[in-house]
């Protein structure tokens, strides 16, 4: 008996060891914190620093690998085992459905801070029922890269200002690609690829698939899905485009050897770029968007209901997002701000030698600021794959535009009503 | 039970109901064996939870709508309805198969030459080879596509590097259709040769040295013996590869969706069955119609199966 019931109770241990049910062993005083973000989403410097800050509080900073939002919907599925703080990346409206698996930041006082944050970016954190979910980190205001060499060899305004006073419209950025490509005998491309110019004229607008009540506004003239779609179809119809899918090894190489002269992109394209074309240094410069300001992407922090310390947690993100912590993450791992006091700071204004020793914080902070509030919805990204793989038949297998545009509206209205 | 018909069978007289009786017999059964059946539970405790559970539970998510945090909420047959009727899911299908029918007859016609070749007495250094055939199926298969991907790569890859030095103009193969699949084919023939051709060798080395012999003396030729011996010896083992190549070839996934993304790429020519189910449930985030596809695929695999089984063994030849 007594060997049978040891058995069994080690086969027990053995399970409850495997299934992970070990660790939860909180007995101290100090209150622990959870935090879940992804690589260089936050500053790790600056998490350790919150533990000085706040004494009490322990901070367990988790970086989570592979497919993060995967992750955190299991564990919101599963209802416990979750972190009390965690990321959100731009998809923060898929989780507005479930709103009520975060804590309402505005009861915790968010309130109070949000005159410090670009006004855009902050609506995107709030649910259209008024609940605050998610608390800002960066942005990604967009704005045009060029190469200011092949643009002043092929007769083009070079000079950052210069180029937005003479490219401000889409149209008149075709017109100058025509000239450019013309001058290079086609050898060099205007722009990389037309489901960017697709994306990018969409994030122009405050108007993009959905109303705020959740319906659908693709087809109404407000909505800039079919502008987008149109003036991207004349991009691929002009021959401007390289074809060459954004940060690829084909895109690295096409921008390496000068076969692309432009294309619009957040200010974390920055990276990228240098990282994909090296050989290129000091040619590039940056320029207000053709079209007007944008933003791609940008992530955000939320406290899960799930939390023993919400207030606790709110005071650590305020913390970690206030204007001079921000500034630091922006010279430290590139997060461009989302407070509008350190878009004046001084490190928005030091030269960057890949870009021709310009100050490229200036373009993309003042990007930031005329950023258009826009509601994404939760199908956003679901909409947008449907578009871009029309798109993409369009621009390189010639597929009818007229037809791709039927397709795509009738793929959008079935998966609208799944 | 109490039919009567089962009245005439010899049962052993007894006043006590039968099925209770049976029942504790078999509970004292368990109990004399307790140890042994202790012993045998890992197995099925782990196979209960890691394998059974996600099996029932995809089931019945097949029937729910679910956007996998919020509510989930019954379909009915809904789910599978829309994927009956999405082209798309008809488009992933005929994807899997093309590629399936491009990848796995060269493959298993290579891994057949190859193993033969490895069998034959005039090879030297075999270890060394079969270790080679057999090291593409050890590699990362994401490192794999990467590779492949700068291989066919549309502007500056290496084929069109061999093609521009012959003259002849570059093609941009993960542009078109039939460049993803071919390109998706040549990895996984690339990969899986090798594994067959090990089995086949096994299977070589199994048959009896004295057919050969008899066939020898009989005057049969190389060709005759090959394909009278060989082949049929080796019918077995080519089934079990056909089969796992076709298990294999349906749940293709990595490879594409490394190479050409989440889409399938230009046209969707790389969107094979599973990289639909990974889109739709962990992109888009319907998990219910996830499961459905899953169930879908069970359903084909088994039908391919069944197919395959009957075109192997199909000939009566084999005695």
């Amino acid at each position: 008996m007594n060997t049978r019931r040891m058995v069994s109770l080690g086969l027990l241990i053995l399970i409850l060891l495997i299934s992970g049910c070990a660790g939860t062993t909180s007995s101290e005083k100090t209150k622990t914190l959870t935090l879940w973000y992804w690589n260089r989403s936050l500053d790790d410097e600056l998490i350790k620093s919150v533990e000085q800050k706040f004494p009490g509080i322990r901070i367990n900073a988790q970086k989570i690998g592979g497919d993060f939002k995967s992750k955190l919907k299991t564990t919101l599925a599963a209802g416990s085992g979750g972190p009390d703080i965690v990321a959100f990346n731009d998809w923060v409206a898929e989780l507005f459905t479930s709103s009520d698996r975060f804590y309402d930041l505005y009861e915790l006082g968010a309130k109070e801070i949000e005159p410090d944050f670009l006004d855009w970016k902050w609506k995107l954190g709030v649910t259209p029922e008024g609940s605050m979910i998610a608390l800002p980190i960066d942005t990604g205001p967009t704005a045009l890269y060029y190469r200011a060499d092949l643009f002043e060899e092929a007769g083009l305004p070079s000079e950052p200002d210069d180029v937005y006073a003479q490219i401000n419209t889409w149209d008149q950025y075709f017109e100058a690609g025509l000239k450019l490509q013309e001058h290079f005998d086609n050898k060099v491309k205007m722009l990389d690829n037309i489901t960017n110019i697709y994306t990018q004229i969409n994030a122009q607008s405050d108007h993009i698939y959905f109303a705020e009540d959740g319906s659908f506004i693709g087809e109404s003239p407000e909505s800039s899905m079919k502008t987008a779609w149109d003036t991207a179809v004349t991009a691929s119809q002009m021959k401007l485009s390289a074809n060459t899918t954004t940060s690829s090894s084909e895109w690295n190489a096409a921008m390496n050897n000068g076969r692309i002269a432009s294309f619009v992109g957040a200010v974390w394209m920055k990276e990228i770029l240098m990282q994909a074309a090296p050989d290129t240094s000091g040619k590039w410069k940056v320029a207000r968007a053709p079209g007007g300001d944008g933003n791609n992407g940008g992530s955000f922090l939320a406290i899960m209901k799930t939390s023993k310390y919400p207030q606790e947690a709110f005071d650590v993100m305020k913390y970690i997002q206030n204007p001079e912590n921000q500034v630091q993450s922006f010279k430290k791992i590139n997060l461009f701000p989302s407070a509008t006091e350190a878009l004046d700071a001084p490190v928005m204004k030091e030269t960057e030698e890949f870009f021709g020793n310009q100050a490229t914080g200036e373009v993309f902070s003042e990007s930031a600021r005329n950023v258009k509030p826009a509601y994404f919805g939760g199908k956003y990204a679901n909409l947008n794959g449907i578009v871009n793989r029309e798109l993409s038949s369009v621009a390189l297998e010639g597929k009818n535009p007229d037809k791709a545009w039927k397709d795509a509206l009738a793929r959008v209205k079935k998966e609208l009503l799944r | 039970m109490d039919n009567p018909l089962l009245n005439h069978t010899p049962v052993e007289h007894k006043p006590v109901p039968k099925k209770s009786k049976s029942q504790d017999r078999l509970s004292a059964q368990i109990w004399k064996h307790r140890k042994e059946y202790l012993a045998i539970s890992p197995f099925y405790i782990l196979f209960a939870i890691f394998g059974l559970f996600p099996i029932a539970f995809s089931m019945f998510l097949s029937f729910q709508k679910w956007d996998g945090i919020g509510e989930m909420t019954f379909n009915g047959l809904n789910n599978y309805q829309f994927m009956l009727t999405d082209p798309e899911f008809w488009r992933a299908v005929g994807n899997t198969l093309l590629i399936w029918i491009y990848s796995t007859i060269p493959m298993l016609f290579i891994a057949l030459v190859v193993a033969f070749l490895l069998n034959a007495s005039f090879v030297r250094f075999r270890t060394f080879f079969r270790i080679g055939y057999f090291l593409p199926n050890v590699t990362s298969l994401v490192a794999v596509a990467i590779v492949f991907g700068t291989v066919f790569s549309n502007n500056y890859g290496l084929l069109n590097y061999i093609l521009s030095l012959f003259g002849l103009n570059s093609v941009e193969w993960l542009n078109k259709t039939w460049g993803i699949q071919l390109a998706i084919s040549v990895m996984v023939i690339w990969r899986w040769a090798g594994y067959n051709a090990i089995i086949y060798l096994a299977g070589l080395q199994s048959i009896p040295t004295v057919l050969y012999e008899a066939a020898k003396i009989d005057g049969a030729s190389g060709i005759q013996s090959f394909f009278k011996i060989t082949i049929p010896n080796l019918r077995p083992i080519i089934l079990f590869t056909v089969i796992t190549s076709t298990i294999g070839g349906m749940q293709i996934f990595t490879e594409p969706q490394v190479l050409v993304g989440n889409d399938g790429g230009v046209s969707g020519g790389g969107l094979t069955i599973v990289l639909y189910l990974y889109r739709e449930a962990f992109v888009n985030n319907y998990f219910g119609y996830g499961a459905a596809v899953g169930w879908g695929m069970f359903v084909l695999i088994a039908l391919f199966s069944i197919v395959n089984w009957k075109m192997v063994q199909g000939n009566p030849s084999n005695d």
